[in-house]
């Protein structure tokens, strides 16, 4: 459970460092993230109609490795960063410990399966 | 300086209720609940968009047939909603990173968040204005 509002904060009410990284990594990964998606939705959203993403121009864009390390940088880090937010959601809210263990293990096997699908997806063409 | 403050004693039931709102307050305790929503419905998006962008490896047919799954209205719709919630999380995310990282944060973290606010309200408009084709039409 994050309550922290300042890296001191945070530092002091982190019991393991494991905690406090997954802190410093929503910070840092976010910052991030943020010019990558922007980027992405500009791209593919408003310089390009929706109607545009045909099957041909999706697999005509992935061609480029460019692209590839883009978009896996995305997939990669949006996965971590939005299943660590998850966790966090999942922790204050799931107060039962079976239950608790029982929705991360689900999730966690959701987000594993589809990091390794976009990847061989991205990867085989 | 935050969270939860030693509190007299209190009876159990009516502790956990109160520990499920973890800031009590104005502004800062909307902004966090907006901010998990955005977040755990853009988690669900991104899921979904990565399963199917990502059949294309299935080829044409399956691709296909996904995407027009999507012709459905309340995906049409949700489209704009997808986007105000990204642009509402990133910017309150460096709002939050803002309020970590630098000593005029927390004061200003109010004034900053109704900026978020506006911003995310104009993507709206924009999404729901460059879509409006696509929602009244279809693909």
């Amino acid at each position: 459970m994050i309550r922290a509002r300042t890296f001191t904060d945070a530092r002091a009410q982190s019991h393991t460092n494991a905690e406090l990284n997954w802190w410093i990594f929503m910070r840092i990964s976010g910052l991030i993230l943020m010019f990558l998606i922007l980027g992405h939705i500009y791209m593919t959203f408003i310089q390009v109609s929706e109607s545009d993403a045909t099957f041909d121009a999706v697999v005509n864009k992935l061609a480029n490795p460019a692209w590839k390390f883009y978009d896996w940088l995305i997939l990669s880090l949006s996965l971590l960063h939005g299943a660590n937010g998850a966790r966090y959601s999942i922790e204050d809210y799931v107060r039962s410990r079976p239950n608790r263990a029982w929705v991360k293990g689900v999730f966690y096997t959701v987000v594993a399966l589809v990091f390794a699908f976009g990847t061989v997806g991205l990867f085989s063409i | 300086m935050c969270g939860r403050k030693a509190a007299p004693a209190k009876r159990p039931g009516k502790d956990v209720e109160e520990d499920l709102r973890m800031y009590r307050g104005r502004e800062g305790q909307w902004a966090f609940l907006l901010h998990r929503l955005s977040g755990l419905a853009i988690l669900a998006y991104l899921l979904l968009h990565v399963f199917s962008i990502g059949s294309f490896i299935f080829g044409e047919r399956f691709y296909m047939t996904i995407h027009e799954r999507y012709d459905l209205w309340p995906f049409r719709v949700g489209l704009v909603f997808v986007s105000a919630g990204v642009v509402y999380h990133a910017f309150n995310g460096l709002r939050i990173i803002i309020m970590d990282f630098t000593g005029f944060g927390v004061a200003y973290q109010r004034q900053m968040w109704y900026g978020v606010l506006l911003l995310s309200v104009a993507a709206f408009v924009y999404a729901a204005w460059t879509l409006y084709p696509r929602i009244m039409g279809g693909y």
